[in-house]
């Protein structure tokens, strides 16, 4: 039998246990497929090019994220593999096989595997793409036609970064089997037979965790002006080291102290499953750690998606307050204007306004900002300022990276006046998206006015927004217009922000996935080394119900430690996402690990199915 | 004295009608407390078939096993395992001690399992491990251990229960021959001790003559019972003769 047939006949009689790779492979292909389509289709160019500029930017980062959650991806899943196939290498060494030759052996079965798995993915990727562009647009409420359509060079570009990842380690494993003993290979399986690591070292190990993860969160909370980023990104990285040793160190060793303590060990089945989760962990903390750290990325994500939507809706915000605003240095012509408007349309509310335009500056008397706020029925929270105090009205950042909170002071003319508060209520519309003002109290107006050039403004709000261009003309033409803002409802220019929304929705369900179904493929794996274990407790009589009992507990251990980590760190991540995105993210904190939590105990039922069937127990 | 099993023409076939072959044929056996007996037999004479259907892993194809007053081959899976927890104790030629835990845990899972107070497992676990010289070696993991001491463990884990009967498949299959005899020497202060029936298959000679009386199987059947008599040495010669005499060789 010639190689080639060797490696065919293996791979046909192993199809079902190499499944859950192919699947979890092609998965990731479909999903980098989607995201290159997207970029190199003119799908979204229907957006505008202003859009489709920050749409393109937001992809090409999400490439870079999905090609390094690849990396990882493929990394563990031929790791897998390769463990699983070692023993039945060990035989072919024993059959008289060069390690060689059995290397060959190993390349045409992966790369089988790696073929098929890329035939599938890209397949399926080119079949869904229209629905994932459909489902993108729906979720950002984008309304747009979608067509069947693909790109050549996105087929190109996803088959390259996948056949470049996966060679590379494919050939890892080539190497690793060109230079392992038949010893090691047949002992492959029994390599976790160590279980108990030195209680110093795992002390050592906690105590560290501890402290680099405390540190972490505490930088995560603090303010850092204009550092936040760098801070956050600094956290980041401590969050992770210090999760990964809070998996290494810290968890193994609560385990071992409850395991010494036999009074506590010795009640129920803990004997069982405690042993068991000990072992468990120490074959498999790094998963676990990284299991945790996506389900992380996956809460901030959508923490990121949700921000960026309420910005999307604070900005639409800013620009729905009125339809027309005319700038004019004539006093008194606020209806005048609106006898204007009323012939084709109908003022629902409107406002005006007299700025003082002194030293570079734009300011606004606080009577005229209450009765503003009373005309619009907007909120007015502020008291009125002191003599050498100002309210800024200020507009919305979409995503400041500087938090700070200092101490602000302008000197207009002779006066210094400091900041009392900020506000971002959109009293004076588009106006205030596009420069700030000053709000005074009427005596330090009254000082100013006489200095000062006068700007009149006068808003409307009209009932149907959509037929604004009727009026449009008619306003242009009146001799005291010096200026006209209208508002098109259906401007597409931060639509590109609605996107962000639901992309970071969809990485949030490719993270969480990634992260159930991590858990689950080890799991299914373990399953084969473990079946030996339970034949033993049932050959010496233990009660099949027990072992049921014993094994519940601990796979659910096993979904659990990751998932309070993550809650625990979540908390930190969103918080500091909130310090920059100055917006509080609470409920999609809470909402976000609910929903972790719900799929989570789902993947854990079928894990216990699963892992039931592969160690024979009813 | 009491009988702990009474195996009445016990018969098992493999294989479906007409193409079958008959592994046990109408064996016949009791075993009464404090037994120590052992069955030698050739590969295939049926030995190991015999102590699965005691141990209640298989069914026969007729005849009936007592114990405890009940026919085990008719009893209900939940009296079965409550029969296994309670009355049984196994030891196996290849130790099967779980690989995740301390040897103290090992032995003591039985125990624990079934409902004992922590306090009675850590007490008996001590007891018993005096007993079968494994005191210093508690706190190690199976790994950490060699086979006698591994075996020695297993049957610690068989006996700490306190059961009627102890199946045990060629328990010294897989030991040199001093680890046997620690094993075996082991095994006969606990029949004495503890009124434990033992029930052992194995087919060296060696280790059968520890036990009190031989049944030789072959191809089904019981073909003769030794006895044992004052001697050790004695007993050994008496089974090396019976071998001999069959014309086979028991392995």
């Amino acid at each position: 039998m010639s190689m080639m047939t060797l490696a065919i006949n293996n791979f046909k009689a192993s199809f079902k246990s190499y499944l859950s790779l192919i699947i979890s492979l092609s998965f990731t292909i479909m999903i980098l497929f989607n995201f290159q389509n997207l970029l190199w289709t003119d799908i979204l160019t229907g957006l505008g090019k202003y859009n489709s500029v920050n749409i393109n930017a937001i992809i090409q980062i999400m490439t870079i994220v999905i090609f390094c959650f690849m990396i990882f991806f493929i990394w563990y899943s031929t790791n897998v593999f390769l463990t699983s196939r070692k023993k039945a290498i060990g035989i072919y060494v024993f059959m008289g096989l060069s390690n060689q030759k059995i290397a060959m052996l190993y390349l045409i079965e992966i790369g089988l595997i790696g073929l098929v798995a890329l035939t599938i993915g890209i397949v399926g990727g080119i079949i869904l793409s229209q629905l994932f562009t459909m489902i993108v647009f729906a979720v950002s409420s984008i309304k747009m036609a979608t067509n069947f359509v693909f790109s050549a060079k996105a087929i190109v570009i996803s088959v390259i970064i996948f056949l470049l990842i996966y060679g590379i380690f494919i050939f890892k494993g080539y190497i690793d089997i060109m230079f392992s003993s038949v010893i090691s290979m047949m002992n492959a399986k029994r390599q976790n037979e160590i279980v108990l690591q030195k209680k110093w070292l795992l002390f050592l190990k906690a105590l560290l965790g501890i402290g680099v993860l405390g540190s972490g969160f505490y930088l995560s909370i603090q303010y850092y002006g204009i550092y936040v980023l760098s801070t956050a990104l600094i956290s980041g990285i401590l969050v992770i080291i210090g999760i990964y040793l809070i998996f290494g160190g810290f968890i193994p060793l609560i385990f071992q102290q409850l395991a010494n303590n036999k009074h506590f060990l010795y009640q129920n089945n803990r004997a069982l499953w405690i042993n068991a989760i000990i072992f468990r962990i120490r074959k498999n903390y790094r998963t676990y750690a990284i299991v945790s750290v996506l389900m992380l990325c996956a809460v901030t994500a959508l923490g990121t998606g949700f921000a960026m939507k309420n910005k999307y809706e604070n900005i639409a915000r800013f620009e729905s307050v009125y339809t027309y605003q005319i700038m004019s240095s004539q006093n008194g012509l606020y209806d005048e204007f609106s006898q204007l408007i009323n012939e084709e349309n109908e003022v629902v509310y409107g406002s005006e306004a007299e700025v003082l335009l002194v030293d570079d500056h734009a300011l606004l008397s606080y009577s005229q900002l209450e009765k503003i706020a009373d005309d619009t029925g907007l909120e007015l929270a502020l008291a009125c300022p002191w003599d050498d105090e100002y309210i800024r009205l200020d507009r919305l950042l979409v995503m400041s990276f500087i938090n700070d909170n200092a101490m602000e002071s302008q000197t207009i003319l002779d006066q210094q006046l400091y900041r009392m508060a900020k506000t971002t209520v959109p009293y004076l519309g588009y106006m205030q998206e596009n420069m700030s003002f000053l709000v005074v109290n009427d005596d330090v107006y009254a000082y100013y006015r006489p200095q000062a050039q006068r700007l009149y403004f006068y808003n409307y709000r009209i009932s149907d927004a959509t037929n604004f261009l009727a009026s449009v003309d008619m306003l242009q033409q009146h001799p005291s217009c010096e200026g006209l803002v209208k508002i098109d409802p259906n401007n597409l220019q931060i639509e590109w922000l609605k996107l962000t929304y639901s992309i970071a929705i969809f990485m949030f369900m490719v993270f969480v996935v990634a992260s159930g179904s991590i858990i689950f493929m080890k799991t299914y794996n373990d399953a084969f080394e473990e079946k030996e274990r339970y034949d033993i407790l049932y050959k010496i009589g233990i009660d099949q119900k027990q072992i049921i009992k014993a094994l519940n507990n601990e796979l659910a251990m096993t979904f659990i430690l990751p998932l309070f980590t993550m809650s625990f760190a979540s908390y930190f991540s969103i918080k500091a996402l909130s310090n920059v995105m100055f917006i509080d993210l609470t409920m999609v904190n809470v909402v976000s690990v609910l929903i972790i939590y719900v799929f989570f105990y789902l993947c854990y039922r079928l894990t216990v199915i699963v892992y039931k069937r592969n160690v024979n127990l009813k | 004295m009491n009988k702990v099993i009474e195996i009445s023409n016990l018969s098992k076939n493999y294989g479906s009608k007409g193409f079958y072959t008959r592994v046990l044929h109408e064996v016949n056996l009791s075993v009464y407390e404090n037994d120590f007996i052992a069955i030698m037999g050739p590969s295939g004479s049926g030995k190991t078939t015999l102590l699965n259907m005691l141990s209640t892993i298989d069914k026969p194809t007729s005849g009936s096993i007592i114990m405890d007053g009940k026919d085990i081959t008719k009893i209900s899976n939940r009296e079965l395992s409550k029969l296994r927890k309670e009355k049984i104790g196994f030891i196996f030629q290849d130790y099967n001690l779980l690989d995740t835990m301390t040897l103290q845990d090992n032995i003591a899972l039985p125990l624990s399992l079934n409902g004992c107070s922590s306090a009675i497992c850590l007490r008996k676990t001590m007891e018993i491990a005096q007993i079968f010289g494994l005191m210093e070696h508690l706190k190690k993991y199976p790994y950490q251990l060699s086979g006698g001491q591994k075996q020695r463990g297993a049957a610690c884990r068989a006996l700490i229960s306190e059961p009627k009967i102890i199946f045990a498949d060629e328990p010294t299959g897989a030991l040199d021959s001093q680890a046997s005899r620690d094993l075996l020497e082991c095994l006969k202060k606990v029949n004495e001790q503890q009124k434990a029936a033992i029930l052992m298959v194995t087919h060296d000679a060696y280790t059968a003559s520890y036990a009190k009386d031989v049944y030789i199987l072959t191809d089904g059947k019981i073909r003769c019972k030794l006895s044992k008599g004052q001697s050790s040495k004695a007993f050994y010669d008496r089974i090396i003769d019976a071998q001999a005499a069959m014309g086979s060789d028991l392995a």
